[in-house]
């Protein structure tokens, strides 16, 4: 106990966010704020804490427990912290076919961590995920929350170098099929 | 043309038609198309009027099951039947949910509406919402679709703004709110079931059906649940009528849809295609081809058998009930080519794994059958340690997942490896006897 009193608590002067998570819900579906106030959290601080475990069950009314319950059936909330850069390699088959295994054992030979750990200097992390619904324009890799399609090799190295000296570039948003722009001029319709 | 002389029209089976228009996806893609300024002027919110101030409920349901339409998600049940299922009003609270987890390994086509057209989406769940008089509606998005999720976010802001989402919307007594919740990565939440539960702030396990969610859904209030791009057909459907629609498609399966295709073909991306479009169509004219031999297709998201890339199967329609006839589905209609020189075996492991790694762990025959033993085996096989009987006993297993399993996902795996046998038992055989695979590993890995 004594630890977690000096941990500030993460909700204490964010009345107005608290207020509009938990007005999104019917007062008896109070509990449905779980998910999202476990986002905030690990949003700020790359990971949901024992401590902050404790704070939602006590904004919601619950057992910390029933909380951790619902936070380890879902694989994008973490309980250690993830690195500055979390590198989230997309592994299913559409990916896989497009070189996605290969671009794992790239990451993992020059950042010199395995799948699922962060370096020691906490900067970057490396998790193989499944399917992250950009078959079309795969590889894909998340970084934190940004998609970076179609990660050819000269791609991944440019985009490692940029992170390295601390830039996150623009995401490369790839449509393809209907996407293309140029197509759309033939497509008829009679909306305007 | 035949119309004249068959006095019917004939319908709409592919895109190639002169009288087929894109609508769902037509403005995917174009820059700025998710603001509301760009929406309203291209007819955005004309339909949500004429549904909510211009018809009754009952004209809204019977439009949208005289549409034909069947839901997007995979299943393909008949989304106006769905909503005729929700019990006269009486007081409780009444949701609509929109199921954007999607997570198929195949299918993208919900994040791309969701970036780009969100508003199109709202304008669905508000025609829903009026159909099924709910004031409030939930759009489950899963948790790694940020871009989706923002999007989403200005989007309904801008539309209250402007009096699409609010009280006494089109100067009528209805009133509708949405509320976005996302996921945190569990494929099973895309289970309507466990999505209610996930929202409810539960582990996303499935629950036992009957009670359906129009009976028992969200906080055990009547809800019905529909796909991203079943919302986005219904804007269409009442905009241009059923008639239109059903113009479309092939006897048990009507309307436009948003196929997908990915794998080594030219063009991989999604295209809106009448359904009963043939995978020939999809693959070549649209698709632009295979940009390498393939061997084998993925009919509608890895859940779906897959079938040999041979002529006698290209030119099936997309459509329920073809594929049905073949043993398969049309699922979400997210088509994969996998090509001659991948392994098969290599293949089916990463379905699999997908399967093992996002079951919930409720039941047993998933829990031993798809998240334990089935991946073992394979990467037994794998690693070239095969023995006789192996095969035999993989076959066995999956035969009792088949209709075991407390929900769907279990089959979903089950299902493609007992068509990789079917149609691959060869490779199997030969990585047994060889120890190392028919196609040894390559790198796919573009410069």
């Amino acid at each position: 106990m004594i630890e977690l009193e000096t941990v500030k608590p993460f909700f204490t002067d964010k009345d107005e966010l608290l207020d509009e998570i938990l007005g999104r819900y019917p007062e008896y579906g109070r509990r449905s704020a779980i998910m999202p106030l476990l986002w905030e959290v690990q949003r700020a601080e790359r990971h949901v804490s024992e401590a902050r475990i404790e704070e939602i069950a006590e904004i919601l009314g619950m057992h910390a427990t029933e909380v951790k319950g619902v936070m380890s059936f879902y694989s994008t909330y973490h309980e250690q912290p993830v690195g500055e850069y979390h590198l989230q390699v997309c592994s299913t088959l559409s990916c896989s076919l497009a070189g996605a295994d290969e671009m794992t054992d790239f990451l993992v030979e020059e950042l010199g961590i395995v799948n699922g750990e962060t370096d020691a200097e906490g900067r970057f992390s490396l998790q193989k995920v499944e399917c992250l619904g950009s078959c079309g324009t795969a590889p894909v890799l998340q970084v934190n929350d940004t998609y970076f399609e179609r990660v050819t090799r000269t791609r991944c190295v440019q985009l490692l170098q940029a992170l390295r000296s601390g830039e996150l570039p623009e995401p490369w948003r790839e449509r393809g099929g209907d996407n293309v722009s140029a197509e759309k001029a033939t497509l008829g319709g009679d909306d305007a | 043309m035949s119309d004249a002389v068959m006095g019917e029209p004939t319908p709409i089976i592919s895109r190639k038609d002169p009288r087929y228009q894109v609508t769902m996806y037509r403005h995917v893609g174009v820059d700025g198309a998710w603001t509301l300024d760009y929406y309203s002027s291209h007819g955005g919110y004309r339909a949500a009027k004429k549904a909510i101030a211009d018809m009754g409920v009952p004209d809204v349901i019977a439009e949208m099951k005289a549409s034909g339409l069947r839901g997007r998600g995979g299943a393909g049940f008949p989304t106006g039947v769905k909503w005729s299922f929700m019990p006269p009003v009486d007081g409780r609270q009444r949701f609509i949910v929109c199921n954007a987890d999607e997570s198929e390994p195949g299918s993208f086509k919900d994040r791309y509406v969701m970036e780009d057209d969100p508003h199109q989406l709202i304008e669905g769940m508000l025609i829903a919402g009026y159909a099924i008089q709910a004031s409030i509606g939930f759009i489950y998005i899963r948790g790694e679709y940020h871009l989706a999720y923002e999007r989403l976010l200005q989007a309904i802001r801008e539309a209250r703004e402007a009096g699409y989402l609010g009280s006494n919307l089109f100067d009528t007594d209805f009133s509708f709110d949405l509320v976005v919740h996302r996921g945190a990565g569990a494929y099973i939440c895309g289970e309507e079931t466990a999505l209610m539960n996930s929202l409810e702030g539960l582990r996303g396990n499935p629950r036992l059906k009957p009670p359906f969610p129009a009976q028992a859904g969200v906080y055990g209030l009547p809800t019905t649940i529909n796909n991203v791009t079943s919302f986005a057909s219904a804007v269409h459907i009442i905009d241009k009528g059923a008639a239109w629609f059903s113009a479309m498609g092939t006897e048990d399966s009507k309307g436009t849809k948003l196929y997908q295709i990915s794998g080594p073909v030219a063009r991989p991306g999604v295209y809106e295609l009448p359904m009963g479009t043939t995978f020939r169509e999809l693959i070549f004219d649209w698709g632009g081809g295979p940009s390498m031999e393939i061997k084998a297709f993925i009919p509608g998201g890895t859940s779906t058998p897959m079938l040999p890339f041979s002529d006698e199967y290209l030119d099936t329609p997309m459509d329920y009930g073809s594929l049905a006839k073949l043993g398969t589905m049309l699922g979400t209609g997210g088509v994969i080519l996998i090509p001659k020189e991948k392994c098969m075996v290599d293949a089916m492991y990463n379905i699999v794994r997908f399967y093992a790694h996002e079951s919930c762990g409720k039941c047993t025959p998933c829990r031993e059958g798809v998240s334990t033993w089935l991946p073992k085996m394979y990467q037994k096989l794998l690693a070239g340690l095969g023995e006789p009987g192996d095969l035999e006993l993989m076959e066995e297993m999956v035969t009792n997942m088949r209709g075991t399993a407390f929900c769907p996902l279990a089959d979903a795996c089950a299902m493609p490896v007992q068509a990789s046998f079917k149609h691959f038992r060869p490779e199997y055989e030969y990585l047994v006897e060889h120890g190392e695979p028919m196609y040894p590993k390559r790198s796919w890995w573009q410069e």
